[in-house]
């Protein structure tokens, strides 16, 4: 019997240790509750939030916060994986802008910011960029901004100037003030120095649909995408330059994009503010690339939000520091070191802001640039579904541009493709 | 010694329990880990998509029953069919020339004027051990749509215009068999050498005393001995190909096109890009049936070979 007992509490302490493993994950976001007051925070990508932790509880000595950062795809993924079990989300996560549409319809997994008190710093933030961190009807906040990706138009010196065109941000930006003027732009440029003005079909497609009012789902969350002249407008003038033989055949993160980049081997990249760094690291000796505004206004790509999940019982405490950490003072930090586009416009009046330069970009003022963009997107609804409509439209532009696919029919297959794959939500 | 351990049953038995039972709990306790993780995270999951095929489900809401209508959707939908085309073709594709490749290799690797024969057998087995990330990122580069990529440099002094890969019927097709093919030779060769070394060689002696050619040799002795290896390679490697996700994927670089998307990675897409849960765990259904069909008609094969062969006997 002595034996038996052994073996079974060896038994037993093995099964301990196993479920030992699987609530070690789980304890790192409820941990709260057995007592230690840490607040937990997933963080993705280098957001330089750890120092800034380390700041916060030096002034709040009560308060303990640990942060921990993942590879966006995991990020995201264990994120869902915790919401979905209501069981292991962290109090605080960062959620990327085009992820947080997955859970519009998932309020109760969520504290509304507007019950912590979300209501009385909505001033500081840019309308649109608040609109995205809330319900459709404006009811539940669920995240307060982090950064943004306002877009200008990066452009090479040297191709410009070969093509005729002023290098001067300003005075290019003046003569490029209209969609009609870049498509001519496109042509000479592709006339006289035999490169395509865009680096791919996405990037000039996804600037013209960011002025737009609405894109691919109204606010009740219908499919409008095949009636929106908007939408086909941006579609068309795609077309337009892939039959000028204006866009080129370097996808987005691809190798050949990269060496593009510090080849100049297109003239113009409609790009977001976080495209510097990407820039500077592709194309480290060029003294060639410079920002400027795109014609007829901006959009915005990327940015993120922070959030609380419902689970968490130190709501307030958690509330507190975000609301700390993306304050417009302390968003100022993040810019400087991080660089890290503000949410807030009151940062873009601060001096270090004012006073901004980069000596890779032609010692101008890049933050200026940027801030009057922020200024000008839209306040659009994407919806939950929005990544699904914008796969399939992109593989209708592919195919137009690389297999000589016939743009309406091309068109017609993408709805067609929408529609069935969105009867299966 | 016999003695002693009777005795000790002896006493043990006027306990409660056999010393029989103790030992068989004793072994199910220690086995029980294994099931225990089995049951939590490989039978619980299998027993849900069930379940959950029959469901509305976006992972964070309600669910709501929705009948059969998931596989209506499904068999409606032409990128479906596609997908089992496109996963049958990649098979084949993958397949067929690796096992046959697969078995040259092998036969050069047991031919006795060989030296350095461990170096070879490593070197081939190697690209199994090599993550299948790395392997499809690497093969990617060489299947660039560019006219600079490696395969279109190479047709290019053929005076082929280049090919873009992702977009292309074939092209996509052929780059993915690719990566499977060379991920999985040398598993197979190792399979086949094995299979081979197990050989006698009084029948290859038997057979040049007789006059046999190589190539009779072959036919004779070395593929009717290795039936059962070979048929343990083709029973992994249907498995194998019908349940391709990783090298589409990775080759697609996220936006799967229907030139090469598997049924595998058309549920990943659903299930864990959309969230449309239901649908994908129909999906899931109709592989598992696939897979069934394709393993009994080779369960019924084999049996009829093995018979074929007892009646030989």
């Amino acid at each position: 019997m002595k034996k038996l007992w052994k073996t079974s509490i060896l038994a037993g302490s093995a099964m301990a240790i196993l479920a030992g493993c699987s609530s070690d994950e789980s304890g790192s976001g409820s941990g709260s509750g057995g007592g230690s007051e840490t607040i937990d925070m997933w963080v993705f990508g280098t957001t330089g939030y750890e120092e800034l932790a380390e700041k916060y509880m030096e002034e709040n000595p009560d308060v303990k916060i640990n942060v921990q950062s993942t590879e966006m795809g995991d990020h995201h993924n264990n994120l869902f994986t915790a919401l979905s079990a209501g069981q292991g989300a962290p109090d605080i996560a960062m959620i990327e802008v085009g992820e947080i549409e997955r859970y519009r319809e998932a309020q109760d997994r969520f504290a509304n910011l507007y019950d912590l008190g979300a209501e009385d710093v909505q001033g500081d933030y840019l309308e649109w960029v608040w609109n995205v961190g809330q319900s459709a009807d404006g009811e539940f906040m669920f995240g307060l901004p982090t950064d943004i990706g306002p877009t200008a138009m990066y452009y090479r010196k040297d191709v410009v100037e070969e093509a005729g065109y002023p290098t001067d941000p300003a005075e290019l930006a003046a003569s490029l003030d209209t969609w009609e003027a870049y498509s001519q732009f496109a042509k000479d440029v592709a006339e006289k120095t035999g490169k395509p003005v865009v680096d791919n079909a996405e990037l000039i497609f996804n600037a013209k649909r960011d002025q737009a009012d609405e894109h691919y789902f109204n606010r009740d969350n219908e499919l409008i995408v095949e009636d929106n002249a908007a939408i086909r407008e941006a579609y068309d003038y795609t077309v337009s330059l892939i039959e000028e033989g204006a866009v080129g055949n370097m996808p987005l993160w691809t190798p050949e994009w990269g060496q593009g980049m510090a080849e100049g081997s297109y003239a113009t990249l409609l790009g977001p503010a976080w495209m510097q760094g990407v820039v500077k690291g592709n194309a480290p000796d060029s003294d060639q690339w410079m920002i400027t505004t795109m014609p007829e206004g901006a959009g915005n790509w990327g940015g993120s939000y922070l959030t609380i999940s419902e689970e968490s019982d130190q709501q307030e405490e958690a509330y507190a520091f975000i609301e700390w950490l993306v304050s417009p003072e302390t968003q100022l930090e993040s810019f400087k070191d991080m660089g890290l586009f503000p949410s807030t416009p009151a940062t873009y009046e601060q001096d270090e802001f004012v006073n901004y330069t980069d000596d890779y970009f032609g010692g101008i003022n890049t933050a200026a640039v940027f801030a009057e963009a922020a200024d000008q997107v839209k306040d659009v609804y994407k919806g939950r579904n929005y990544l699904l409509v914008q796969g399939e439209i992109m593989t209708a532009l592919n195919n137009v541009l690389s297999s000589g696919g016939d743009p309406d029919q091309e068109w017609d297959d993408a709805m067609e493709r929408i529609k069935q794959r969105l009867e299966r939500e | 010694m016999v003695s002693n351990s009777e005795k000790y049953t002896e006493k043990k038995t006027k306990r409660s329990m056999s010393q029989e039972k103790r030992n068989s709990i004793a072994g199910y306790l220690f086995v029980s880990p294994f099931f225990i993780l089995f049951a939590i995270f490989g039978l619980f999951p299998m027993l849900f998509s069930f379940y959950l095929a029959f469901f509305k489900w976006n992972g964070l809401g309600e669910m709501t029953f929705n009948g059969i209508n998931n596989f209506t959707i499904i068999f409606n939908d032409p990128i479906f069919w596609k997908s089992i085309y496109n996963t049958v073709v990649i098979g084949l594709l993958g397949t067929v020339p690796q096992l046959i490749v697969a078995f040259l290799l092998a036969y050069a690797l047991n031919a006795q004027a060989l030296r350095f024969k461990n170096t070879f057998r490593v070197a081939i087995f190697m690209p199994y051990v090599t993550s299948i990330v790395a392997v499809a990122i690497l093969f990617s580069i060489i299947f660039n749509n560019q006219s600079f990529g490696l395969v279109n440099s190479i047709l290019g002094v053929f005076g082929v215009d280049p090919i873009v890969f992702t977009q292309s019927e074939w092209g996509a097709k052929i780059a993915i068999a690719t990566m499977i093919f060379w991920r999985w030779v040398g598993y197979n060769t190792i399979i086949y050498l094995a299979g081979m070394q197990s050989i006698s060689s009084d029948l290859y002696e038997a057979a040049k005393i007789d006059g046999a050619t190589l190539s009779q040799q072959l036919r004779y002795i070395t593929l009717p001995m290795l039936k059962p290896f070979i048929l343990f390679t083709v029973f992994m490697g249907t498995i194998g190909s019908l349940q391709i996700f990783t090298e589409p994927l990775i080759f697609f670089g996220g936006n799967l096109r229907e030139e090469g998307i598997t049924v595998v990675a058309y549920l990943y897409r659903d299930a864990f890009e959309n969230n449309f849960f239901g649908t994908a765990s129909a999906t899931a259904i109709v592989l598992f049936g696939i897979i069934m069909i394709f393993s009994v008609l080779n369960l019924i094969i084999t049996n009829r070979l093995g018979r074929g062969k007892a009646r030989k006997a």
